[in-house]
C-alpha cells in the first residue's frame, strides 16, 4: 500500500487524523469524514489535510484499542492515524461540521490543556 | 482498503452490546447502517417498524443529549428490546388468533357467517390503513436513518465527549511494550507492518496486535499494543529492522498517556523570528510577518542576498536568449544553495534596474506604493524579501536570533526600538541555552518544589543543583530543572543585564512581576526604566560596572586626526563624547581611533602656571567653571566638575582661559620664591604674562639636571653636610646625605653644588642657567635674588605695575605702528629679545654703567630683570599695540634723573591717553573686564603715585638703584628702541 516513496506525499486529516496519501484523499475523501463532507466535493480534502502530522499509529482494533480511545480515533475505521496533525481548518469547514453536530477535536494538541 | 469488513465489525460489536437477546437484530442492523429497509416488510413488521422508528428516534434524541452515550442507551434498549419483545409476542398472538381466525372461520360459517364478513371487512380496511401509515412512517424513518445515521458515524469516536481523564488506561486495556527498530526507520515500519494487518485481517490469522505506533520523541523504539507478550513477537516476525528479541519494555500503564502526549507547537505569530531550512537563504532569520488561513504557510520577511545579475554567469544567463541548457542548469542549481551566496543587503532599486530593469516591476499602489518592488517573481518590500513559504521549509523552534542579526530588521523601521518586541524576542529565547550561573540566588516558581529559594551551587545539563536557604527543605540540596526555576532579586538590588536588547546595561531593581524585573538604568538625566527578565539578570558585583566596551568613562579618545573627545556616557553599543571644541557627540566604538593615553601632559595657565592633570583649576572668563583636569590636549583641558550636570560634568576649555586653584599634591609651582603671579593683581588682570614666564630655571622637561649631583647644605639644620640629590622637584631636591644616612627634603636654593671639574660651591641659579656659569660674577648676582626680588614683590612692586599700566596707553599713543612688528613675531622668542634688547643699549649707553659692563649676565638674570621684563611684557601681552607706546614712557623715564619723579609723571602722561587709545584694541584682544582694570587704575592719577613713589626709590635706592636708572637711561635713549631686535642685537654686542 505504501512505501517509503509516498511518504513525502502523505497527508493526515485534520478533523480525524487519517493518514494516507494525497491522492487517496483526493479520490477517496477521509474513509472516516467523506461522509460528512461529500456533498463539498474531493476538493475540499486540500483544506481539510495537513502534510504536517507527527507520530503514527497502525490502528487494527480501533475498538478495543486503549491508543485508538485516548486518541478518541476509536470509532473510526482501521487505518493509519497521527498522533499530532499541525494545521487550521478553514471557517467554513467547521462551520460544516458544526451544523451536522459533529464535535470537533483539534488534533494538535491545543485541547490537551483541557483535562 | 475497503470499509464494509470494518463496517461489520463495528456494528457487529455495536449489536453485542445493545441487542444481544433480540432476535429482530438482523432487520435492526440495516437502520443502524443507514440502509432503510424498503424490502419485503409485511404489516407485523411494519409495526415493528414503527416500534423501532420510535425507539431510534428516541435514541438519537437521548445521544443528542451530550450523555455518555452508552450505557444509557444499552438500558434503554434493553427497555425497548423488552417491549418490543412483548409488542412481538402481542402480535404472535394476533397472527394466533388470526390464524385461529381462521380456523374459526369454519365455526362462524357454522354459527354466523355474515358477521364473521364484516369483521373480516373492517379488518382489512384497518390493514389498509396501517399499510398507507407504515408507507409514510417507512419515509420518515428512511429520512430518519439517513441523516441520523450518518451524524452518528460522523461523530465516530465515542470517546469524543469524554474528558481525557476518564479515558485514562485501566488494566483492562491492552499492554503496551516498546520495542527496539532502526532510528529513523520508524515511520517505514508502521506502514509496514500496517500492510502486514491489512493482508492478513480476513485470514484465518490477523495479526494479533491491537495497534502499533511511533512518536518522533522517542526515536529508535515502536511501541505496540497488545495483550500478550506473545503477540508482539508473533505480529513482529519477520518485519524488518525491527528488533523483538531484544528487550521489550512493558510500559507502565501509567506511563502510558505520556506516550501519546500531544504537544502544541509554539504557536507562529506575526513577529516570531524564524530560520530558512535550506536553499540560498539557509539558516538565515526572518521575521514573520503574516500566518496563512491554514497555518501551513507563512509570510515572512527576511533580508534578501542579491547580486542583481551581477555574477557574470547568470548575467550571459539573463542577457543573450539562452546559454547552452546544462549550463543554465548548474546555475540554477548553484544559485539557490548556501555556498557562495552573496552577502545579505536590503534590495536596492538602483542596482536592480542596473541589470535587470525589466525583471523589475514596482509595486502597486495598493501594497504601498514606491518602496514595494517584484523582482525576479520575489516580493521586496522597504528593502526586504517578503515571502510565502511552507512551514516545514522554515525553523521555528531554537532559533535564538542574536542581536546582531536581529537589528537588521530593527534599524529600518522609524521607531527604532519600537519595532524591537522584547516579548518576540522573548519567545524566541525562551529556550536558549543556559543563563543561570553558580552562585545565582534562584528561586522555584512552579512544580513540586515550588516556593523554595536557593544558591546555585552547580548548573549542568539543564539542571540547578541549589543549596536551600528558604523554604521547607532549608538546608537541603536539591536538583531542579530550568523549566521551573527563576532568579530571585530583590527590590533596590544592583543588576546587570546579561542578555537580550538591554544587555550590559546595569541598574537598580524597582519593581518585580513573575519573572519580569524593571530597573532604572543610567543616571542623572539618562535615567531609564527598562524590563527585562529575571533571566537575563544577574547580581552586580560591587560597584561591578564593568563595561563590554573598550573605553572607559573619563577616557580621552582620538576620534580623527584633529579631534579628540572625553568619553562623558559609555553605552552599550555606544559611547557618548565631549570633543575639544565642547560638542557632544554619540560614536560608536568603531569610530574611535584609539584611546590617547598620555598621564604626563603639561599645559600652561593663563598665569604660565603648569597645569597637570588632577589639578584643580578654574576657568579665567566665561562662566568661571572649576573642576579637576582630566585630560589635556594641545591647548585644550578637559575638566570635571561633579556638581555639574550637562555632559556628565565634563567640559573643555583652552589652558589659557584656565587658572591653577589647587596643583595635585600640593605640587609647588613657582620654583623659586612665593607666587608673584597669585598675589599680584595687575598680573592676573593682565593676563597670561605671568611673571613666571621668565625666570627660574625652567625646566624644559626631562631629567632633572640636578639629580645625582654631590651637593653641599647651605643652610639650615643640616648644614654643612655634604650629599647626593637623588630625586628632586622643581624646587625642592631629596638629598642623601653622606654623613647620616639619611635623606632629606630640603629647597634647591639651600644648596650649594659642587662643580665636579673646579670643585667650586655654585647656587642652585648658577648651576642650572648655563650664564650662571661665569664665575667670577657669580657671587654678586646670587645677591640679586636675595635682595632685589624681594623688594620687587614685596608690594612695592604693585604700584609699579600700576604705573606700567598706567603707562600702557602712553605706549599706545606713541606709536600703534609699531605693534605689528611685536606681534609678528612668536611670542616665546619676542620677550626675551625684547627685553635684552631693551636692557643691552642701557647699559652700553650709560658710561656710568662700565662697571657692569662686563656683566651682560644681569640681562641673564632672572630676578634682577623680573620687573622689566613683566612690565614689559605684559604691556607685549596684553594687547601688542601697548608695546610701541613704550617709547613715549621710557621718554618720560629717559628724562628723568630720579626714580621717584618718574613714576609721578609717569602716570600723569598716561592718563590723558589712555581713554582714547586704549579702548579699540583691548577690546580685542580681551574681554572687558581686563582693560576696564587696567584702564581704571590710571585713570585716578593722583593716588597711583603717592604710593608709588614712596617704596619705589626706597626700594631701588637701597639696592639696585642704578639698575632702574640704567635702564630708564636706556630706555631714554632709545631712539634705538623702537628699532626692532636687530638693532638691539647690535647693542648687545658692545
Amino acid at each position: 500500500m505504501t512505501t517509503p516513496g509516498q511518504m513525502r506525499n502523505m497527508r493526515a486529516c485534520m478533523i480525524c487524523s487519517y493518514v494516507q496519501t494525497f491522492q487517496k484523499f483526493k479520490v477517496n475523501g477521509c474513509p472516516n469524514c467523506e461522509p460528512l463532507l461529500s456533498h463539498l466535493g474531493h476538493e475540499v480534502v486540500e483544506d481539510t489535510t495537513s502534510p504536517m502530522f507527527e507520530g503514527l499509529i497502525a490502528l487494527r482494533e480501533p475498538t478495543k484499542s486503549w491508543v485508538a480511545r485516548w486518541q478518541r480515533v476509536d470509532g473510526f475505521e482501521k487505518g493509519i492515524y497521527a498522533v499530532k496533525v499541525s494545521g487550521n481548518l478553514p471557517e467554513e469547514i467547521l462551520r460544516e461540521l458544526e451544523s451536522s453536530n459533529f464535535f470537533y477535536q483539534p488534533r494538535d494538541g491545543s485541547d490537551v490543556m483541557d483535562d | 482498503m475497503s470499509s464494509d469488513p470494518i463496517h461489520d465489525n463495528f456494528d457487529s460489536e455495536e449489536d453485542d452490546g445493545d441487542f444481544d437477546a433480540d432476535a429482530n437484530t438482523s432487520r435492526d442492523k440495516p437502520q443502524e447502517d443507514g440502509e432503510p429497509a424498503t424490502n419485503a416488510l409485511d404489516g407485523e413488521v411494519d409495526e415493528e417498524e414503527e416500534e423501532e422508528d420510535e425507539e431510534d428516534e428516541e435514541e438519537e434524541e437521548e445521544e443528542d443529549e451530550d450523555v455518555p452515550a452508552r450505557k444509557r442507551r444499552r438500558k434503554l434498549n434493553h427497555f425497548f428490546d423488552d417491549e418490543a419483545e412483548v409488542d412481538d409476542d402481542d402480535e404472535e398472538v394476533d397472527e394466533e388468533e388470526e390464524e385461529g381466525f381462521i380456523a374459526d372461520e369454519e365455526l362462524p360459517e357454522l354459527n354466523d357467517h355474515h358477521e364473521y364478513r364484516e369483521e373480516h371487512r373492517h379488518r382489512e380496511l384497518d390493514r389498509q390503513n396501517e399499510q398507507r401509515q407504515a408507507e409514510d412512517m417507512e419515509a420518515i424513518a428512511e429520512e430518519l436513518s439517513r441523516r441520523h445515521g450518518r451524524s452518528r458515524r460522523g461523530r465516530g469516536a465515542d470517546s469524543g465527549l469524554v474528558p481525557r481523564r476518564l479515558l485514562l488506561p485501566s488494566v483492562q486495556d491492552p499492554n503496551i511494550w516498546g520495542v527496539k527498530c532502526k532510528v529513523g526507520k520508524e515511520k517505514e515500519i508502521i506502514f509496514n507492518i500496517w500492510q502486514r494487518m491489512e493482508k492478513n485481517e480476513n485470514t484465518k490469522h490477523p495479526l494479533p496486535i491491537v495497534s502499533v505506533f511511533e512518536r518522533e520523541a522517542m526515536p529508535g523504539y515502536i511501541y505496540v499494543e497488545a495483550y500478550k507478550q506473545s503477540d508482539v513477537m508473533e505480529a513482529l516476525e519477520g518485519v524488518q529492522m525491527v528488533y523483538p528479541r531484544g528487550t521489550k519494555i512493558l510500559v507502565p500503564i501509567k506511563e502510558m498517556p505520556d506516550l501519546l502526549n500531544v504537544v502544541k507547537s509554539a504557536e507562529i505569530v506575526p513577529g516570531t523570528w524564524v530560520r530558512f531550512k535550506r536553499g540560498k537563504y539557509q539558516g538565515d532569520l526572518a521575521q514573520v510577518e503574516n500566518v496563512l488561513s491554514n497555518g501551513l504557510e507563512v509570510r515572512i520577511r527576511a533580508v534578501p542576498r542579491l547580486d542583481y545579475g551581477n555574477n557574470l554567469d547568470r548575467a550571459r544567463e539573463n542577457g543573450p536568449p539562452l546559454a547552452p541548457g546544462e549550463k543554465r542548469k548548474r546555475n540554477n542549481f548553484k544559485s539557490n544553495t548556501a555556498v557562495g551566496r552573496p552577502p545579505q543587503r536590503l534590495f536596492s532599486e538602483i542596482e536592480a534596474t542596473k541589470n535587470h530593469s525589466k525583471l523589475l516591476s514596482k509595486g502597486t499602489a495598493s501594497n504601498g506604493g514606491s518602496k514595494n518592488f517584484t523582482y525576479a517573481g520575489e516580493e521586496y518590500e522597504d528593502g526586504y524579501l517578503v515571502k510565502d513559504v511552507r512551514l516545514n521549509l522554515i525553523i521555528t523552534e531554537n532559533v535564538n536570533p542574536t542581536l546582531e542579526e536581529v537589528t537588521k530588521f530593527a534599524t529600518t523601521v522609524d521607531e527604532g526600538a519600537e519595532s524591537l518586541d522584547l516579548n518576540a524576542l522573548a519567545q524566541s529565547l525562551k529556550t536558549s541555552s543556559s543563563t543561570y550561573q553558580v552562585g545565582d540566588t534562584v528561586e522555584v516558581y512552579d512544580g513540586e518544589q515550588q516556593g523554595i529559594v536557593g544558591k546555585a551551587v552547580s548548573v549542568h545539563n539543564g539542571v540547578v543543583t541549589m543549596d536551600v536557604i528558604e523554604g521547607d527543605l532549608k538546608g537541603k540540596r536539591v536538583d531542579v530543572p530550568f523549566k521551573g526555576l527563576r532568579k530571585r532579586f530583590r527590590e533596590g538590588d544592583q543588576v546587570k543585564v546579561t542578555g537580550g536588547k538591554y544587555r550590559d546595561e546595569s541598574g537598580t531593581v524597582v519593581r518585580i512581576v513573575e519573572d519580569k524585573v524593571t530597573i532604572v538604568i543610567g543616571e542623572g538625566e539618562d535615567m531609564n526604566e527598562v524590563t527585562v527578565f529575571s533571566k537575563d539578570l544577574r547580581e552586580a558585583t560591587e560597584g561591578g560596572f564593568a563595561t563590554s566596551s573598550k573605553y572607559d568613562l573619563h577616557d580621552l579618545v582620538q576620534l580623527d586626526q584633529l579631534t579628540v573627545g572625553c568619553v562623558i556616557k559609555v553605552d552599550k553599543a555606544s559611547v557618548r563624547v565631549l570633543d575639544q571644541n565642547g560638542d557632544a557627540r554619540t560614536v560608536i566604538p568603531s569610530q574611535i581611533v584609539d584611546k590617547v593615553t598620555r598621564r604626563n601632559a603639561v599645559a600652561t595657565d593663563r598665569n604660565g602656571s603648569e597645569i597637570r592633570i588632577g589639578d584643580t583649576v578654574k576657568e579665567i572668563a566665561g562662566n568661571t567653571r572649576s573642576g579637576v583636569v582630566l585630560h589635556i590636549y594641545r591647548a585644550f583641558v578637559f575638566l570635571h566638575n561633579r556638581e555639574m550636570n550637562d555632559n556628565a560634568g565634563v567640559f573643555v576649555c583652552r589652558a589659557s582661559n584656565l587658572a591653577t586653584i589647587v596643583a595635585k599634591g600640593g605640587r609647588v609651582q613657582q620654583s623659586t620664591g612665593p607666587d608673584l603671579s597669585k598675589m599680584n593683581p595687575a598680573m592676573l588682570r593682565n593676563g597670561a604674562s605671568g611673571g613666571n614666564m621668565m625666570p627660574p630655571p625652567a625646566r624644559v622637561g626631562g631629567r632633572d639636571k640636578t639629580i645625582g649631583q654631590t651637593v653641599t647644605v647651605r643652610m639650615g639644620e643640616y648644614k654643612g653636610l655634604l650629599g647626593i640629590i637623588k630625586d628632586a622637584t622643581d624646587s625642592t631636591a631629596r638629598v642623601e646625605l653622606h654623613t647620616k644616612s639619611k635623606t632629606i627634603t630640603i629647597d634647591k636654593m639651600k644648596l650649594g653644588f659642587r662643580d665636579s671639574i673646579t670643585g667650586a660651591i655654585k647656587t642652585y641659579q648658577e648651576f642650572v642657567r648655563p650664564g650662571g656659569g661665569r664665575g667670577d660674577g657669580g657671587s654678586s648676582f646670587s645677591r640679586t635674588p636675595g635682595g632685589a626680588t624681594p623688594s620687587w614683590s614685596g608690594g612695592s612692586r604693585t604700584p609699579q605695575i600700576d604705573y606700567s599700566g598706567s603707562r600702557t596707553p602712553a605706549w599706545m599713543a606713541g606709536g600703534g605702528n609699531r605693534t605689528p612688528a611685536w606681534m609678528a613675531n612668536a611670542e616665546g622668542g619676542r620677550t626675551p629679545a625684547y627685553v635684552s634688547g631693551g636692557k643691552t643699549p642701557a647699559w652700553g649707553a650709560d658710561g656710568g654703567r662700565s662697571v657692569y659692563s662686563g656683566n651682560r649676565t644681569p640681562a641673564w638674570n632672572p630676578s634682577s630683570r623680573t620687573p622689566y621684563i613683566a612690565d614689559s611684557e605684559r604691556s607685549a601681552w596684553d594687547a601688542g599695540s601697548k608695546t610701541p607706546a613704550r617709547p613715549s614712557g621710557l621718554e618720560s623715564w629717559g628724562q628723568d634723573s630720579g626714580n621717584s619723579s618718574t613714576t609721578a609723571r609717569t602716570p600723569g602722561a598716561y592718563n590723558a591717553a589712555s581713554p582714547e587709545f586704549m579702548a579699540p584694541p583691548y577690546g580685542k584682544e580681551f574681554s572687558a573686564p581686563t582693560p576696564g582694570g587696567a584702564m581704571s587704575a590710571p585713570t585716578p592719577s593722583a593716588p597711583t603715585p603717592g604710593p608709588i613713589s614712596a617704596p619705589t626709590p626706597a626700594a631701588w635706592g637701597a639696592d639696585t638703584a642704578p639698575t632702574p636708572g640704567a635702564i630708564g637711561g636706556g630706555y631714554g635713549r632709545g631712539g634705538a628702541y623702537p628699532n626692532t631686535p636687530g638693532a638691539w642685537g647690535a647693542d648687545d654686542d658692545q
